[in-house]
């Protein structure tokens, strides 16, 4: 098992690298740099922001180097945990995405853990009382969640914020304790403007997974052993938890590691919808003024999410399913 | 759908037209005039509980050691009523990009905009001002006793460090800014005191009053980095040529940063609590603050900014519509007002509207300096073209479908609120009449094509125009865009409309790339400290952008501009070396008055106005006013004056 996870663990290595050559391309791509948009945005509020002053701050931002040399510097300050300077924000890229990063997993984990959560007991429910009027609503319910957009989820959580209760529903702080020290009240505060958003997000995978589960579950439910477990004496619970589950969730598992980019690009959308401090936000604004470093360090950071987020799906199945394991 | 739903906001407008101003259709809004913020010296000082409090645990020294000297402190005048003391002005922003949402609140240059645009130029950190030598000289007074918000002396060597280590240093700014350079001569400064300077231009400087109410700030305002000052004591040791081990100027960019919390700043609310990219902006009350009110009174009588970070309008609207926000008045929608509205009773705030300062929202500027096609450049610097231009838009319609009825017609360049505005000339050309734009057409040699819908160029091509613009989707400018073009199409003119983004589009119309360029028309105040949308000031004078660089480069590049538009620039010459204020006044009408007159700027609908949210108790604030950057709106009603009024 160690050597699997270690083996694992290697081969992402190379995997990163080609990912941040591809993501400096990327980030490339559009014409211009930071200082054409920045020239555009200066310049129309007065004169002086002419090309002269902005080749002036090109050579201070290093934007006159060739591309090659600007991405071995970016590369090069990795392992000292330097991700570049940010124009946009006059800081290095380290300073900046810290605290969103870490928002960032926290609420995909919190969706992720909510997502199995519900969609676990949810599933074996529909499957072992399939065609029943629960099983019905709950079916319609899930497509119905399947096909609504989070983003929309988050806006009309914003409608209902606002017009029903009256409350602040943007950002993750309430506003009297935004600049209060940290305190249980305040994580409290914290995790109670985190859940609805980590429940939208949830939402898709959650359905996602419930259908998973129930086609999982009456395919097993049918099978020999399941009998045999039955005609052993078991009581229903074993069979159906200790016997039908363990084998039925395995496609769920697998589910986990494609919806890890999904959560994370739900996360983006729902960030700038509802003003979360997460990497989401911050990643658009960075695109569209191209500031190039933190735009690419982000890049890079989801995609190292998604490869661990791989990663431990695979764990997972390989810890749950010991076929995985030995070949 | 669409339809009724802007038709239940025109029908919300046109009763709260009936309820506040009890005519439904005033040409004009009523203007009121906002008197000077003068007032006489008051006999004893008070301070902020917060402060007094600080005191008292000797934190902080005496008020009497705080303030200038006792006749040199700027007495404000409050708007309504003497204030009072306390509060958190909770305002929602977008990031650094949006730094005009706080750094409009700390407006204290040299001089100031006046309150009223008529009135002449206000003291701010300087009390007086001289000229001397034919306009050549200008000897500033400043007052004493002023001290930075770390409690060091502020000095007029804060002045010259800024113009030997920051202006005039090549690696920190390419070129002296314009403003500071006169006939091509950069400006000199001269000591007197250590509170008495004297600028020496190579020539009458005409301008420099208001040029140092626009750009007379502490450097370096955010990434426009302009100023004229900037905090010699803190900043030296970031200076590479103060510190010899600092190799580059990324630390000293950093530091003088406007964001910067560790920075020293003369204004009301230095930034106190604020890492880039946090979720909320922090600026806590200046102890050194160098104004008072009638009462003695330090100001400003609000303790403490907070600026929430937010990613777009629709955020800005949900704030505010959660009650999160006191007093907002930037990037707020005309559209949503009725939701504004809606709210406000929950809320506690008013919903005012403040014009904005554009003479048209949107500009249209033929490109007479075009080089991509001789033929189009030709017709394009026919006048009777852009008259017929002109003439063919139904503007009554743009409003209606673009500016919910809200918006005035007005001819470009400045409002009824500016001191240059020319009311004979206000709506020239604006009325709709395409008969009319016909007759310019057939005038100016473009015949009608026997298809009997598009007109013939000279060379006996059909006449197709491009329009260009950045403005792309669901703005109500893109509507304006579209409906002028086909207004335009209707008369003969073959119209096409092309969007990109604004780091295309710029390069392509300074680049002189552009047929018919847009953007948002504003300035409409006090236009003549960046002219660029009067005559061909520089690259950025879409109505001729090589002209404009020929003027700019004073003819080293770009092309020599002939007739109207090179009268213009000679014009400008002269406004710019006239220091008695009348004189240029009636210079600058002269200018405005011919702009209009040569049709170099087409326009639609101006005067839109800009809804706010003000708190009920959030008091001094007038609910008749035209904002506009250049002002720093509400910058110039003296922000530190307003305050939350206890029950």
């Amino acid at each position: 098992m160690i050597a699997f996870i270690v083996r694992r663990l290697l081969a992402m290595i190379p995997t990163l690298f080609f990912v941040s050559i591809a993501c400096f391309i990327i980030i490339q791509l559009p014409p211009g740099d930071f200082l054409t948009s920045l020239q555009a945005l200066a310049a129309s509020s007065g004169s002086g922001a002419d090309k002269a002053a902005m080749d002036n701050l090109r050579h201070q931002y290093g934007l006159d180097q060739p591309k090659y040399v600007r991405y071995v510097k970016w590369i090069a300050g990795f392992p000292r945990g330097d991700f570049g300077y940010s124009f946009e924000w006059k800081r290095p890229v380290r300073e900046l995405i810290a605290a969103r990063l870490g928002l960032t997993v926290l609420l995909s984990v919190l969706s992720l853990v909510l997502m199995w959560l519900i969609a676990v007991p949810v599933g074996i429910y529909s499957a072992t009382h399939q065609y029943s009027g629960t099983d019905n609503t709950l079916t319609a319910l899930a497509f119905l969640g399947l096909s609504v957009p989070d983003f929309l989820l988050g806006l009309i959580y914003l409608f209902i914020g606002i017009f029903v209760f009256g409350v602040s529903v943007t950002g993750l702080a309430s506003p009297r304790l935004a600049d209060a020290p940290w305190s249980a009240a305040k994580a409290l505060d914290l995790s109670s403007h985190l859940f609805w958003p980590a429940l939208i997000l949830s939402l898709g995978g959650m359905t996602q997974l419930v259908r998973i589960l129930r086609g999982s579950m009456l395919e097993v439910i049918g099978q020999p052993f399941v009998r045999t477990a039955r005609a052993k004496g078991l009581g229903e619970r074993v069979v159906i938890h200790k016997h039908a589950v363990k084998v039925a969730i395995n496609p769920l598992v697998s589910v986990m590691g494609m919806q890890l980019p999904q959560l994370i690009s739900g996360a983006t959308i729902l960030g700038i919808v509802l003003s979360l401090p997460t990497t989401g936000p911050m990643f658009i604004r960075a695109l569209t003024s191209q500031d190039m470093y933190l735009a690419g360090t982000f890049l890079l950071f989801l995609a190292l999410m998604l490869m661990i987020g791989n990663l431990l799906a695979d764990v997972a199945l390989a810890w749950i399913d010991p076929r995985i394991r030995y070949r | 759908m669409m339809d009724s739903t802007r038709i239940a906001r025109r029908e919300f407008f046109r009763r709260s037209a009936i309820a506040t101003a009890g005519a439904a259709s005033a040409v004009y809004f009523p203007v009121g005039r906002i008197p000077l913020a003068r007032a006489a010296a008051p006999a004893a000082y008070a301070e902020a509980p917060l402060l007094a409090d600080l005191v008292r645990q000797g934190k902080l020294p005496p008020l009497a050691e705080r303030l200038p000297a006792p006749d040199d402190i700027l007495v404000v005048k409050p708007f309504e009523e003497i204030g009072q003391y306390g509060g958190t002005w909770r305002m929602v922003w977008k990031g650094p990009a949006d730094f005009h949402a706080y750094g409009r609140e700390n407006y204290d240059p040299v001089l100031r905009w006046p309150r009223d645009p008529h009135g002449p130029i206000q003291p701010g950190l300087a009390k007086r001002w001289q000229f001397s030598d034919g306009g050549k000289t200008l000897t500033l007074f400043f007052r004493k006793g002023l001290r930075w918000s770390d409690g060091h002396p502020w000095t007029v060597d804060d002045i010259i460090f800024w113009w030997e280590d920051i202006e005039t240093n090549k690696e920190l700014t390419a070129a002296p800014h314009s403003e500071w350079v006169v006939n091509d001569t950069p400006m000199t400064l001269e000591k007197v005191d250590d509170v008495t300077i004297r600028l020496k231009f190579a020539g009458p400087n005409g301008l420099v009053l208001q040029e140092l109410a626009f750009h007379g700030n502490q450097w370096p305002l955010n990434f426009e980095r302009f100023g004229f000052f900037a905090p010699a004591h803190y900043l030296k040791p970031f200076h590479p040529k103060y510190t010899t081990a600092i190799k580059d100027y990324r630390l000293f960019n950093e530091k003088a940063d406007d964001l910067n919390p560790e920075r020293p700043a003369m204004t009301p609310w230095p930034v106190s609590v604020y890492r880039p990219g946090d979720a909320k902006l922090i600026a806590a009350r200046n102890p050194y603050y160098w104004k008072v009110d009638p009462e003695g009174r330090q100001l400003p009588y609000i303790d403490r900014l907070e600026l929430t970070l937010v990613e777009n309008n629709e955020a800005v609207a949900a704030q505010a519509l959660s009650c999160q926000v006191d007093m907002q008045y930037r990037n707020m929608d005309l559209k949503k007002f009725p939701l504004f509205a809606s709210k406000a009773k929950d809320c506690d705030y008013r919903v005012i509207r403040w014009l904005s300062a554009s003479g048209s929202q949107l500009f249209f500027w033929p490109n007479q300096s075009y080089d991509g096609d001789p033929v189009l450049r030709k017709i394009f610097q026919d006048k009777n073209f852009r008259i017929a231009l002109s003439v063919a838009i139904d503007r009554a319609k743009i409003n209606s479908v673009a500016y919910l009825d809200q918006g005035q017609i007005n001819a470009p360049t400045v409002v009824p609120d500016s001191a240059y505005f020319v009311p004979a000339v206000a709506q020239m050309y604006q009325e709709y009449d395409p008969k009319k734009a016909a007759e310019h057409l057939d005038a100016a040699g473009l015949k009608m094509g026997p298809d009997g819908k598009t007109r013939l160029r000279p060379d006996g091509r059909p006449l197709e125009v491009t329009i260009e613009t950045w403005l792309t989707g669901g703005s109500a400018d893109l509507d304006a865009i579209q409906l002028a073009a086909s207004d335009w199409s209707a008369v003969g003119v073959k119209t096409a409309v092309k969007t990109m983004s604004r780091d295309l589009y710029w390069p392509r119309a300074t680049g002189n790339a552009v047929q018919i360029a847009t953007w948002n028309g504003d300035r409409g105040i006090a236009p003549f400290v960046d002219p660029i949308y009067i005559f061909p000031f520089d690259e950025r004078s879409w109505m001729a952008p090589a002209f404009g660089t020929y003027y700019k480069t004073k003819g080293r590049q770009g092309e020599k501009p002939v007739g109207a538009l090179a009268e213009m620039q000679t014009m400008f010459d002269q406004f710019k070396a006239t220091v008695d204020r009348a004189k240029q006044v009636a210079i600058g009408k002269r200018l405005v008055q011919m702009a209009v007159e040569e049709c170099t700027t087409i326009c639609t609908v101006g005067l839109v106005p800009v809804p706010l949210i003000v708190k009920t108790n959030f008091r001094n604030v007038p609910e008749h006013y035209t904002q506009d950057w250049i002002i720093m709106s509400p910058g110039n009603l003296d922000t530190v004056q307003f305050f939350f009024k206890k029950a």
